[in-house]
């Protein structure tokens, strides 16, 4: 009893001493942690940002699945996670939602990821690479690691698309403290991820980053294609800043990884170990 | 053979060159180097960024012609550069119809600049003081020729056999020689992009989106058993020049004959609002016998810098190899016979 007595003694001093604190604590908001920004007061997007979730295999929820070939064993293997769909389902229009069970059969020889194509926006921002974000007034750079794909996001007007492209026609703004980046212009070529989920040419994507902490940037997208779905739908997802101290944008060149997949069938003797051909004679 | 293989560059240029950017160039400004400030970004460096052209007339070795000279006067630089423009395909469109399109490209295709450096230099070679490129040693030589004896006997066996232009890993203009960084005009698309930020530039080359994010901040470069296509280049400042340092190369590069041995210095100074100075310098103790420096006036441009998707439609693989075959096959048959 005198133990309880004692207690509520403490919490009463201690909470009577809060309160006479507060008014010298600073506001709420800026309890959280304050977000980098730029000498013109945006926030900052400059660094080298990953998605750590499953959404390339899949951007809706999906268990995991063994990989494509039985020899890889469990390199390569789906793996499961809730997706990045709101709502988790893609609102596509009949014969679309066959298309897409008919890409999946058929994965290994259309995936465009498959054939170290540009990989299309939204995809590049969710595929297991880095990209990085470098951010003046007028650009906002986007450098992807996979495939040494970029894209320039206008931050000033400029004028219309002159032809579709594979990670399409960027302009943004900044609405309050959200960078917001329309972007069209996109050719029907590229995929939203592994299971081949897809889009034709009229697609529209809307994206929206946003810096929820100093490492954490927030990214969202709505996907309009009047010609695939029934609607617009929505993903999200945050980025992680990779925080290595030492961190830096490796090269991943990957048109000479698939070169026997989409000219093996050429080669003058197709049983030619590859090496062999390599021109240049490595001295070391 | 010859044009079969002109032809089918043709089909892979056309295809491949989805889109060609049109710009124009700057005129030189009046402005004297030493007067010029050159503009700062908000951390306070100087501001190189911008859309830059290094279409240049001037070639890269000094030409005979011009043995013990190193700058042209006025005059001469008028009728060289005429003398420059003509040597172009341009003359091709006074043919007739059949001898155009055998040489498949002309003026429509080309954009390698109307104007040879601003510089009036005769070549593009800065050092040595003749303007050439320093001669191999025995090594060099030795690797050279290897390469060239395995081309020779293997032009198309499979795709690492072809140029790597051809393959989309890296443009250059002048075959594997002028692949590169450094950077080296080649038949179109010579623009190249820089953004800075207080830690990072970025380089973009329009030509196969050649992309180099390159950190400011002085880590040492990545461990020698890391190699990549483009090298890894680290960047600073020196006064208002920005120094870049690229090594890790690998061996599957020989711009103008180095190795992976190779050490490049580029540094890109603003002398105008419309003029950056691009120069580098290549060192390679195992294939030269000296280093050496090049420098590029190139010219601030009023347009942007689109797309260059290379290898998703590089048609021209399936062409040259298919090509290849069917010669082989051809030739298989005709012995039979």
């Amino acid at each position: 009893m005198r133990s309880r007595l004692r207690y509520f003694i403490v919490v009463l001093m201690a909470t009577a001493f809060l309160s006479s604190c507060s008014e010298l604590a600073p506001p709420a908001d800026e309890l959280s942690p304050s977000i980098p920004r730029t000498a013109t007061g945006e926030p900052s997007l400059d660094g080298i940002w990953q998605a750590l979730t499953e959404a390339n295999w899949d951007v809706r929820p999906h268990a995991a699945g063994p990989a494509l070939l039985p020899e890889l064993g469990t390199f390569s293997a789906i793996r499961p996670g809730l997706g990045i769909v709101e709502g988790g389902e893609i609102p596509y229009q009949a014969w679309a939602a066959e298309k897409q069970q008919e890409n999946f059969a058929n994965r290994l020889e259309l995936d465009p990821e498959g054939k170290c194509f540009l990989p299309g926006v939204p995809r590049a921002t969710y595929m297991p690479y880095p990209l990085q974000i470098l951010q003046t007034s007028q650009y906002v750079m986007v450098a992807y690691q996979f495939a040494n794909a970029v894209r320039t996001i206008h931050m000033e007007d400029p004028g219309p698309s002159p032809s579709e492209s594979w990670m399409g026609w960027s302009v943004g703004r900044w609405e309050g403290d959200t960078l917001v980046v329309d972007v069209s212009s996109h050719n029907d070529q590229t995929w939203f991820d592994r299971a081949g989920n897809f889009h034709s040419d009229a697609l529209h994507v809307v994206e929206r980053y946003t810096l929820m902490s100093p490492d954490h940037l927030l990214y969202e997208a709505t996907i309009d294609d009047p010609n695939v779905f029934t609607e617009s739908w929505n993903i999200s997802l945050p980025l992680y800043r990779r925080v290595e101290e030492n961190v830096e944008l490796m090269e991943f060149k990957c048109v000479e990884f698939v070169e026997e997949k989409l000219y093996g069938h050429l080669r003058k003797d197709p049983s030619d170990d590859v090496e062999v051909n390599v021109v240049g004679v490595d001295p070391d | 053979m010859r044009h079969q293989l002109v032809a089918l560059f043709f089909v892979f240029f056309v295809s491949a060159g989805l889109l060609i950017s049109t710009v124009t160039v700057g005129q030189v400004s009046s402005t004297t180097e030493a007067a010029y400030m050159p503009p700062r970004t908000p951390e306070g460096q100087p501001d190189l960024q911008g859309i830059w052209s290094n279409a240049v007339l001037t070639p890269l070795e000094r030409p005979d012609q011009f043995a013990d000279q190193a700058f042209l006067t006025e005059e001469e630089a008028v009728a060289y550069e005429a003398q420059r423009n003509d040597e172009t395909f341009r003359g091709t469109r006074d043919l007739d119809a059949a001898t155009d399109v055998a040489y498949a490209y002309n003026d429509f295709w080309w954009d390698q600049g109307s104007t040879i450096a601003s510089t009036r230099r005769t070549s593009l070679v800065i050092d040595p003081p003749d303007g050439r490129i320093p001669p191999l040693t025995a090594e060099g030589e030795k690797r050279r020729n290897a390469r060239d004896e395995y081309r020779r006997l293997h032009p198309a066996d499979g795709p690492e056999d072809r140029l790597l232009r051809e393959r989309c890993i890296v443009w250059s203009g002048g075959g594997d020689l002028g692949a590169g960084p450094p950077m080296l005009p080649s038949a179109y698309n010579n623009n190249f992009q820089l953004v800075q930020t207080a830690d990072h530039i970025l380089i973009l080359k329009e030509m196969i989106h050649e992309t180099r994010v390159i950190p400011l901040d002085g880590r040492p470069h990545l461990p020698g058993s890391v190699r990549q296509w483009l090298g890894n280049s680290r960047g600073h400042w020196e006064g208002d020049t920005l120094v870049v340092e690229t090594r890790n190369f690998t061996h599957k590069t020989h711009f103008q004959s180095t190795s992976e041995h190779m050490r490049l210095t580029e540094r890109f100074t603003r002398l105008a609002d419309d003029v950056l100075m691009y120069e580098f310098t290549v060192e390679d103790p195992v294939m030269l016998t000296r280093p050496w420096t090049a420098q590029i006036p190139t010219m601030k441009l009023d347009g942007l810098i689109y797309e260059y998707a290379c290898h998703e439609a590089n048609r021209g693989m399936v062409g040259l190899l298919g090509g290849a075959r069917a010669e082989e096959r051809a030739a298989r048959e005709a012995a039979n016979e």
